[in-house]
This record gives structure tokens, C-alpha cells and sequence, in this order.
């Protein structure tokens, strides 16, 4: 399409922008394409080709419209053509809305148009999308165990070594039964007694050689599996911890904690013991099948007849277990997930007595489980059996070919019996391997859903050459700043300049874009358009972990993790003295509750601190917030009200910790409201209001009619 | 900074000449820092000062101090585990500790808890803690025995 535009171009006209569009006016999905050259915007659908002058345009006007977005081109004050694109794509279209208005300025004065640089125009289409690693899950494991390259060559030499040990056996008895058995019961020849010790130590020496083979290949390969699952682990782990807050609201908890454990578990026995077997089973077949070819190739095709019957009989069963094992991983985490739903929220569903419901939740799901995993073992009760039969028939085979042979005298009894003890062991192996189908099914689901987790991109773009900042003042600035979260756009165009020490309060209702606010100063989230400057600093600019040294957050919900309280108050500090912890408890008026406790500051708080009150864990997590010493404070007050001493003691920490900082808190105490040296009053993402509190009182805004619902809320 | 201890009294005379009666001292720290750390509360659960370290005292105050703590000092250290035995609820344990033989009740796995390298303390039915500060000083028996515990 853009050849076809290219094409359409005149002499000294240069493309300015362009821009896919991807659904037509009926809302069906149809790519399109507009052209925006340096004197008029082309459009190409299908082949046709319509055209507009640029001076005679008046402007692009956007219509967001839920999933999708309308683009009307207006001319003589009319709408005259329209364009719809998927949401999705909503930042390229107001970057090309952009581009238009600067060329149209530029048409207008005559200009040529600006130079631009032609590699970005050529940036990938909508609807292409990144080409994702097809690799197959099992084949990539490999690549996590590249680190071990020596000790999967030992196994791997072990594990021949062993499977040819193995065999010695059936060989042996062949000239056991054939020189010394047979002569010994026709008695026609002198009996060699030593010949018989000579065997049977033969025979001995080879099981202890197996033995010992076997035992060093176990060891060596489960090593390997537990050193690549650690590896896998961490790595996934790893990978978590540099995905965005974005990422985490949208996954299960009890998803990732299925995938991290159950199925890196999974890959692990796969290696360990399968992956092993496989080898064995499959050098076993081989070895067997060359040596009874040498001997005897016309009972060994005997043997090997029902092989093709085999050969399908896996393959039909690996494509009924691949689904199966998907299925039952999937299940499993779905039953995760209503786990760690469910036993940290136990409070609420005992407090709405709707403890028959979620059982009846968690039997679904386990229904669901037992459904899939019978669906597999379905499939399975057969085949094994099935397997099973082939070896006696095979086996019934040897036999009657075999005395057909003897008979005849083309073969000695001693060869039947060497071919009947390789025949057994080929079946057997061929039953092992056929378990290894199984389970291979199984690794492959597992992997492929560990996979998915490290092939996720970090959604936070990060720039290479960052700046490290150190110490920051303090001073915030937000220009121009718009925040989109999918479709819904929350922070439409917000100006507001923070001087260092300035403590801002920010009020507004709920749903007005204060959280979303402070995601940004945090850089949980990037801005979609505008910048946040800190100490003149473009927060994309800079280090992030190194912005973050110098943040302090105090959450609505204090969240304490599964240690000491000393831990939990140094957890931004890990290497803070006795001396300073106690400094920052004492300031957050900590102090003296810990003091009551049994073990002080060495008392164990639990998954969410449940043994302290809410107004204690928020003072934990204020002292946790002054041992960092932040330069810029978040604050999220909790909503709920305390009892006014506990609020009493909260202020007071409260004040503590604003001394010098520039903080931004969302306000729900009067306190703090008062506090503010500047209120700042969001409205539907754009600042509606600014002032302190008396002077916004005065104004009797949207600011007086919330602090006066507050205040009733407070004194009913 | 002065210290006394009158009978049950322990009393403490401040930098600034205050006098405060009837303190007990408490560790901050008790298991990770049994000797540091030792704050000095009043009856109404008020900090009335705080001794940073104890060996840092002089011999005499020391004492009083220590005094005052083995008071209400009670953290027996397990020196060998003899049994455990499964109870109807949880497991009793039979050990040998400073303060000599004794059985206790623990109820689940979250009764024994590391504080950090191989500390642990464990905490019984009734709320009393018992320190194994070192798991590796253990004798090989009673390692074989807390292994399948923790």
C-alpha cells in the first residue's frame, strides 16, 4: 500500500507521516492506510485512492469511542471522511494528528515540509507483531543446561557405557547354553569345568559392572536435572522481579506460584529420571536390535515384527497426552489460584458465611483436576496393557520361529535362548519408553508455561543509557503529563510544579486519578505522553533503582513480610544498625508498642503482620519509610478511621516523617489536610482546583463540598 | 545515670535528676541481641531510659541490671533433644536444656522459627521460648532428630 502511495506522489512532495489503519466504517476488521506528505493527506484502501489538499483541510478531530477510535476529517466546518482504528493503536494516531497540524501550519506559509528522518516511517505496520521464540519448550531446556556442558557429556558417556554393560549378559548365556549347557547334557564331549566357573563369572562380573555403571549415571543426571530446575527457577524468579506492577495485576498469584514450583518440578523429574530412561531404552533397542540382526537376521525380523504396530501406537497415544497434560497443568493453577484467593481472605468469607460456597468453588476446580486427569489415564490404562500384549506376541513369535529353526538345525538352542533373553529386554524397553511419552508430554506443558513467563518482555521500555542521580532534592514537576491505561484515558493533561521541602495533599474522588498519580512519581508506570521531572530530570532519563533510593512510600495497606519486626523496619536498609532502627521506630512512635511485645523488636510479624493492629503496622511501615530517609515522601492514608488516640500517635509520626521532604500524600485526615502547604484537587485526571485549605474553604469549590463530607463522615 | 535495686524495686535517678520507681528492664533484641539493647520501662509502659550495651556499664550497675532481668529471664537454650514424640495435637519434644530436662508441646511446623543463620528459637503450646542457638553445636542425634522438623 505504501508503494501505491509512493507511486501517487509528485515531484518535490515528501512523506511527512503515516498511518494504518486497521478497521473500515462498518467496524470490520481492514487495513487501510493514510498518507500525510508535505502538501496533502492520501488515503489507499483496496486500491483506491482518495486525496486531500492539506490548505484546504481544517483539522483531524479524534473520537474516542470505548475499544475503538474515530478519525473525522473535517473540511468547511463538515465532517468529510472518517477513519476507525482500533484502540489500541490510539498513541499513533494522536502522534499523526500532531504531524498533520505541523504541516498544515507549514502548507499554509508555503513551506516544503520538514526533513525528517525515513526510518521511523518505516517502522512496522499495525498488526505485525514481534516474531516470538518458536523454539520447542523441551529443545530449549537445553540452553539452561549449557552451564553444565561437561557433566551432561559424563552422563551421557555413562549412560552408553551402562546400556552396553547390560547387554554382556544375554551374550554370555548364548555360549553358556551353546558350549557348555548343550554338550553337557548330550555328554558327546570332554566337559570343561572350568568353562562353567568362566561363564558364570562372566555373568557376575557384568551385573556388578551395570550395577555400578547405573548407580554413577543416576547420581550424575539427577544432578544435572536439580542444578537446571534451580537455575530455571531462579531465572523465572529473576525475570518476575523486573516485570512491572502492570504485569502482576493482571496474573493470577496462584498462577505464577504454580508455574515457579509444580511445573519446574515437573521438568525436573523429566530429566532426572525420564529423560535418562529414555536414553537407556532407546541405545538398548538399538544395540539389541544390531546385535540380533548379526546373529540371526532372520529370527530378528521374526522379533521385530510388531515394531510398526508399536511405532503408531506411540504416536497416536502422544497426541491424545499432549492435550491432557495442558489441560491438568492448567488445572492445577486454577486451583492455585482459588487457594491463595480464598485462605488469605478467609476473614471475609467467614464474616459473610460463605464458607459452602467457596468449597463448592474449590470442588469445581477439583473436579476439574480429577476430570482431566482421568481423561489421561484413560487413554493410558490402554496403552500400557496394549504394549504389553506386543511383547508376549513378540515374544511368541521368537519362540515358534525359533523351534522351527532349531528344528531344521539352522540355529542353535543357545542362540533361541540368547534371542529370547534380547527380545524380553527390547520390549521391556519399548513399554519404558513408552512412559517416557507420558511424561515428555508432560515437561513439554510444563516448560512451555515456565517459558511463557521468561519470554515476557519487561513493559517498561529500559533506557540503556540512564542517568544515576544520587541525592535529589526533591523538586517534582509535571508537564503536561497524560497517563492512558488501555482504553481509558486517567490523567488528561496535568500541570504542577513541586518545590523541594513542599508538602502536597492531593484530594479528589475516588476514581480521580490520585493513585494513578502517584504510580507515576513512583515509576510503577511511564507517562503516555507530557514528562515528570525531578530536579530537572526526565524520569525516563534516569536510573530507576537509583530514583527510587530516594523515595519513601507509605501505603494505605502497610504490607509486612514474613520476619522480624528489626527486618521489616530496615527492609529499605538492610544493612541499618540496632541504633538506627530503634531511631526510626521511636520516631514513628513505634517504639513503646514494640517494647510491649514478648520478643521486642525480634518478634516475628506474620504473612501480613496479623498479630498488630492496623494503626501499628501503618507506624512500622512509617519507620520503615524515615530509616530510608527518602527525599520525596508518598504517602496513601488509610481511609478507614482510627481511634483518636491511635490517630493522635499516626499524626505525630506523620509529622516526623514530612520534616524537610517533599511529600505527596493523598489526604483523608484533617490533619494532614491542614498540614499541606498546597492542596492540590484532581477532578477526572486534570487539576481543578489548588490552594490551602483555608483559602480553597473560602472558595467554596469541590474542595469545601468534600472536606465538608468528610468532616460529617467523621463526626457521625 | 544511676541505677538501684531496693528489694523488687529497680529505680533509676536520670541525666537530669528525675527519679523513676519501680522499672523493669526489657530487651529489645532478646534473641538476637540478649545483651545490648536493654530498655528500662515504667509502670505505665514508658521507656525511662535505654542501656545501649551492657558490658559497657560499670561492674556494680551491671549487676543490677542483670539482676533485675534474670528476674524475668526465661528463654531455656536446648543443649540436646532426647525424643520427639507425635501428641494427639503437634509433637512433644523431650529435651535437655540449661535449666534441665523437660517436655514441651509444640502444634505446628510455624512453632520453630531460624533467626537467621542456624538460631533457632522455638516457641511451645504455652507461649515459652526455647533458644538452640547454634543448630551445627548440636550433637549428631538430636540434628537427626530436629531434621525432620525444620
Amino acid at each position: 500500500m505504501l508503494q501505491h502511495a509512493e507511486s501517487r506522489l509528485e515531484a518535490g512532495e515528501r512523506i511527512a507521516d503515516r498511518l494504518s489503519t486497521d478497521l473500515d466504517w462498518n467496524l470490520h476488521f481492514h487495513a487501510g492506510l493514510i498518507v500525510l506528505t508535505s502538501q496533502r493527506l492520501l488515503h489507499v484502501e483496496d486500491g483506491h485512492f482518495h486525496e486531500w489538499k492539506l490548505a484546504t483541510v481544517d483539522e483531524l478531530v479524534l473520537e474516542e469511542l470505548g475499544p475503538t477510535t474515530a478519525l473525522h476529517l473535517m473540511q468547511d466546518g463538515k465532517a468529510v471522511w472518517h477513519w476507525r482504528i482500533t484502540a489500541g493503536h490510539l498513541r499513533e494516531v494522536e502522534s499523526f494528528i500532531s504531524r498533520f497540524k505541523e504541516q498544515r501550519g507549514m502548507a499554509e506559509v508555503g513551506s516544503e515540509g520538514a526533513e525528517e528522518d525515513d526510518e521511523e516511517l518505516f517502522s512496522p505496520e499495525i498488526g505485525s507483531t514481534e516474531p516470538k521464540f518458536a523454539g520447542r519448550p523441551l529443545l530449549r531446556l537445553i540452553t539452561f543446561s549449557r552451564p553444565w556442558l561437561g557433566l551432561m557429556l559424563v552422563g551421557l558417556g555413562l549412560t552408553v557405557a551402562s546400556t552396553g554393560a547390560s547387554l554382556l549378559g544375554p551374550w554370555l548365556t548364548m555360549s553358556l547354553v551353546d558350549d557348555v549347557l548343550i554338550p553337557l547334557q548330550s555328554a558327546t564331549h570332554e566337559i570343561n569345568v572350568q568353562k562353567v566357573y568362566q561363564f558364570v563369572g562372566g555373568l557376575l562380573g557384568a551385573a556388578v559392572l551395570t550395577w555400578m555403571l547405573q548407580w554413577a549415571t543416576t547420581y550424575v543426571v539427577a544432578r544435572l536435572a536439580e542444578r537446571v530446575t534451580s537455575r530455571m527457577r531462579r531465572a523465572t524468579f529473576e525475570h518476575l522481579q523486573t516485570l512491572s506492577l502492570g504485569y502482576f495485576n493482571k496474573k493470577r498469584t496462584g498462577d505464577l506460584i504454580s508455574r515457579i514450583g509444580n511445573d519446574t518440578d515437573d521438568i525436573s523429574l523429566f530429566i532426572s529420571v525420564n529423560f535418562i530412561d529414555f536414553a537407556c531404552d532407546l541405545l538398548t533397542i538399538i544395540f539389541t536390535a544390531g546385535v540380533m540382526f548379526t546373529i540371526n537376521p532372520v529370527l530378528a525380523l521374526a522379533a521385530l515384527g510388531p515394531l510398526p504396530v508399536v511405532a503408531w501406537l506411540v504416536q497416536w497415544v502422544r497426541v491424545r497426552l499432549r492435550g491432557g497434560f495442558a489441560a491438568a497443568s492448567r488445572a492445577w493453577s486454577a486451583m492455585n489460584s482459588v487457594l491463595t484467593d480464598t485462605i488469605p481472605g478467609v476473614r471475609v468469607v467467614k464474616a459473610f458465611a460463605q464458607e459452602k460456597r467457596e468449597i463448592e468453588r474449590f470442588r469445581q476446580h477439583d473436579q476439574q483436576i480429577f476430570d482431566t486427569n482421568d481423561r489421561v489415564n484413560r487413554t493410558w490404562s490402554f496403552f500400557e496393557p496394549t504394549i504389553a500384549f506386543l511383547t508376549e506376541f513378540g515374544l511368541l513369535v521368537v519362540w515358534s520361529v525359533g523351534a522351527w529353526a532349531v528344528a531344521h538345525e539352522h540355529t542353535t538352542v543357545g542362540v533361541l535362548t540368547g534371542f529370547v533373553l534380547y527380545v524380553t529386554k527390547f520390549y521391556s524397553r519399548l513399554d519404558a519408553m513408552s512412559r517416557f511419552v507420558a511424561s515428555a508430554q508432560r515437561a513439554a506443558a510444563s516448560a512451555h508455561r515456565v517459558f511463557e513467563i521468561l519470554d515476557v518482555k519487561p513493559d517498561m521500555p529500559v533506557n540503556k543509557d540512564t542517568r544515576k542521580v544520587g541525592r535529589l532534592r526533591g523538586e517534582i514537576e509535571f508537564k503536561d503529563v497524560r497517563f492512558r491505561h488501555g482504553t481509558r484515558q486517567i490523567i488528561r493533561g496535568l500541570n504542577l510544579k513541586i518545590t523541594p521541602g513542599e508538602m502536597i495533599g492531593l484530594v479528589g474522588p475516588s476514581g480521580a486519578g490520585k493513585t494513578t498519580l502517584i504510580n507515576l512519581v513512583c515509576r510503577f508506570f511511564d507517562v503516555s505522553e507530557g514528562a515528570i521531572l525531578v530536579d530537572g530530570h526526565d524520569l525516563r532519563e534516569i536510573d530507576v533503582m537509583d530514583y527510587r533510593r530516594n523515595l519513601g512510600l507509605v501505603l494505605q495497606e502497610p504490607y509486612l513480610f514474613f520476619g522480624t519486626i528489626a527486618d521489616n523496619i530496615a527492609y529499605g536498609k538492610p544493612g541499618a544498625t540496632q541504633a538506627e532502627i530503634i531511631a526510626a521506630a521511636k520516631a514513628a512512635r513505634a517504639h513503646e508498642f514494640i517494647l510491649k511485645l514478648a520478643d521486642g523488636y525480634d518478634s516475628m510479624v506474620g504473612e501480613r503482620g496479623q498479630q498488630l493492629s492496623g494503626g501499628e503496622r501503618q507506624r512500622i511501615s512509617i519507620a520503615r519509610a524515615l530509616l530510608v530517609n527518602p527525599a520525596i515522601l508518598i504517602l496513601d492514608e488509610a481511609t478507614s478511621s482510627v481511634d483518636t488516640e491511635t490517630e493522635r500517635e499516626i499524626q505525630a509520626a506523620l509529622d516526623h516523617l514530612v520534616k524537610g521532604r517533599t511529600t505527596i500524600a493523598i489526604a483523608h485526615r484533617l490533619g494532614t489536610l491542614r498540614k499541606a502547604n498546597r492542596l492540590v484537587v484532581l477532578e477526572n485526571g486534570v487539576i481543578s482546583e489548588t490552594g490551602t485549605h483555608d483559602s480553597l474553604m473560602k472558595h467554596s469549590g469541590t474542595y469545601a463540598r468534600l472536606h465538608a463530607a468528610m468532616v460529617e463522615v467523621n463526626h457521625a | 545515670m544511676k541505677l538501684s535495686l531496693t528489694g523488687s524495686n529497680l529505680s533509676l535517678i536520670d541525666a537530669v535528676g528525675v527519679r523513676h520507681d519501680n522499672l523493669r528492664p526489657v530487651r529489645l533484641f532478646p534473641l538476637t541481641e540478649p545483651r545490648h539493647w536493654i530498655s528500662l520501662v515504667d509502670e505505665k509502659g514508658h521507656e525511662a531510659a535505654c542501656i545501649d550495651d551492657l558490658d559497657a556499664l560499670d561492674p556494680e550497675q551491671r549487676a543490677i541490671v542483670e539482676a533485675a532481668l534474670a528476674r524475668r529471664d526465661f528463654v531455656p537454650v536446648v543443649k540436646r533433644i532426647t525424643a520427639i514424640k507425635r501428641a494427639t495435637e503437634g509433637h512433644d519434644w523431650h529435651v535437655e536444656t540449661d535449666r534441665g530436662p523437660t517436655v514441651f508441646r509444640i502444634e505446628t511446623d510455624e512453632s520453630i522459627q531460624s533467626l537467621g543463620g542456624t538460631r533457632l528459637v522455638i516457641f511451645d503450646k504455652a507461649g515459652t521460648r526455647y533458644l538452640i542457638p547454634d543448630v551445627a553445636a548440636l550433637d549428631h542425634d538430636s540434628r537427626r532428630k530436629l531434621e525432620r522438623y525444620f
